[in-house]
């Protein structure tokens, strides 16, 4: 009894988590690691709508100089203001710059989302609950299993219609 | 000493009723949920998993043979195409004496992350059409694709030509390479393996922030503006509203559909070079040899019409009509310009094939 320990802690959780802790240092660094790729997107991101609210104000500036005094001059500045606004920024979100940056933004927001699940996954285990990717299996043998019902459910009502005729 | 002031009197009364409307608005504006976005009577005539056929209820004492079946897009729900009374595409469609049908896809959950277009085009679309046809004793029923929905029904009428009568796309996505609008560069820069595998079904709120950036000024700053503007109007808040309403409910898109979607059509374009498969089978757009109606909108920011137009020349039919509006995605099917010009002009055409 003595000689076998770790047996004593077997049922409980913290001997699956101590098991597994070397995994969630892992992800824990690599975390660190994408946070940086991602912060290098995300400044990117800004950086380039920052640059466009510059320049369409530049452009609003040059339209409208004077500052407007009345109902009709208010209407017309919101008028130019939203219009340049609407076409630059639009004109970025449609550039090559920004659908790459965005990309990437998304995709290291992902890799993110992937080591959190991994460190999900570490403590799901250690109280014996399913794993994302377990769950994620039975997810697709069910979507399969109601394929092939729906199939011999199709193949099965054409016979009786073979049959009764 | 006089101090001169230049402020418009006007535009100080302006702001100060803008305030007011602003102050007044929870008192005058309903909650979301005292809104009811289904207009026209209709039953649910078929329930696959969480797919649901809606048939409307006949509102003429005579109707046309042939029943016509709405493939509603992936992207919010069927309740655009019944918004309100004065501006319901379903409720013309049913004055007009057309048998109408329309599928809600429902709100997929994380389990329904493996659908694909193979359960939505052979699975909830084909069990539909046989559904209809058992129904109305028919051989063929004319079927209505609206945007993204239209892709399902351009590539279902490939596969089972012998089930459609007549064929609608309206603002249908099946050109992704010429598609000039936004959504269509974040599509084409997106790593959709890495996204599926690893947060399943496509987000809702990955959709707001596509929507967010089409138009972001007009729509995040001048829309908000006129709705306080008009706040006494009763008939524009609760257009403003049902509008919102449908907007804000944005259920997520299967993983596996998602995937195809993005790859098939906006990264490889594969749609449009009848190069497309779907379970196995070739998606071969000359097999669209029925009469077939394409409704495009000049103004569309979504769908652009350089991406739906090819249909038009692509497909096999012989007996083949386009037509432009000046209009906007959404304005094609809910609008004033809707009633009083597209659904007439489809419900003639229709009447002439039905």
């Amino acid at each position: 009894m003595s000689s076998k320990p770790q047996a004593l802690g077997s049922t409980g959780p913290m001997r699956a988590f101590a098991a597994n802790s070397k995994k969630v240092s892992t992800e824990l660094i690599e975390i660190n690691e994408n946070l940086m790729g991602f912060n290098k997107f995300l400044t990117e991101y800004y950086k380039q709508l920052a640059e466009t609210w510059n320049e369409a104000q530049k452009k609003v500036n040059l339209k409208a100089p004077e500052v407007p005094q009345d109902v009709e001059q208010i209407e017309a500045f919101k008028r130019i203001w939203i219009d340049i606004f609407d076409n630059d920024f639009t004109e970025l979100f449609d550039s090559k710059k920004f659908g790459e940056n965005y990309g990437k933004l998304v995709s290291k927001e992902l890799e993110l989302t992937k080591h959190w699940n991994n460190i999900t996954n570490v403590i799901l285990q250690s109280v014996n609950l399913p794993s994302k990717e377990e769950i994620d299996e039975v997810y697709k043998e069910l979507h399969s299993l109601k394929k092939r019902i729906t199939k011999l459910e199709i193949e099965s009502k054409k016979g009786s219609a073979k049959n009764e005729k | 000493m006089k101090s001169e002031s230049r402020l418009d009197p006007k535009l100080v009364e302006e702001i100060l009723k803008f305030n007011k409307n602003v102050m007044d608005a929870p008192k005058l504006v309903p909650a979301p949920d005292e809104i009811t976005l289904e207009v026209t009577p209709h039953d649910v005539a078929l329930e696959i998993d969480k797919a649901r056929l809606l048939h409307y209820k006949p509102l003429t004492d005579k109707q046309h043979k042939t029943p016509l079946l709405i493939s509603y897009a992936l992207i919010n729900r069927y309740h655009i195409l019944d918004i309100q009374p004065e501006k319901s595409w379903v409720r013309n469609l049913v004055q007009q004496g057309f048998d109408v049908y329309m599928l809600d896809w429902g709100s997929p959950t994380a389990m329904d992350k493996y659908l694909d277009f193979d359960d939505y085009i052979n699975g909830y679309l084909d069990g539909s059409v046989e559904f209809i046809k058992n129904e109305s004793s028919v051989e063929k029923i004319s079927l209505q694709g609206y945007c993204t929905g239209a892709t399902l029904a351009t590539a279902y009428t490939t596969l089972h030509p012998e089930s459609v009568k007549n064929y609608i796309a309206t603002a249908p996505v099946i050109d992704g390479w010429r598609d000039t609008t936004v959504i269509s560069n974040l599509a084409k820069n997106m790593d959709v393996d890495k996204m599926v595998e690893t947060i399943g079904n496509m987000p809702p709120e990955f959709m707001y922030y596509c929507f967010s950036v089409l138009k972001p000024f007009e729509q995040g700053i001048e829309k908000y503006v006129k709705f306080f503007k008009n706040i006494d109007n009763k008939k524009f808040v609760d257009n403003f509203l049902r509008v919102e309403k449908w907007l804000s409910d944005t259920p997520p898109i299967p993983g596996e559909l998602f995937k195809q979607w993005i790859k098939d059509i906006y990264q490889d374009n594969l749609l449009i070079q009848n190069k497309m498969y779907v379970n196995n089978s070739h998606i071969d757009l000359k097999k669209i040899d029925m009469p077939i109606f394409t409704q495009v909108a000049v103004g569309d920011h979504l769908v652009s019409p350089e991406c739906s137009m090819p249909l038009h020349y692509a497909v096999g039919s012989e007996d083949k009509t386009l037509r432009m509006y000046p209009t906007g995605h959404v304005g094609m099917i809910a609008s004033s310009l809707s009633q009083k010009k597209v659904l007439p002009e489809l419900g003639q055409w229709l009447l002439e094939r039905s």
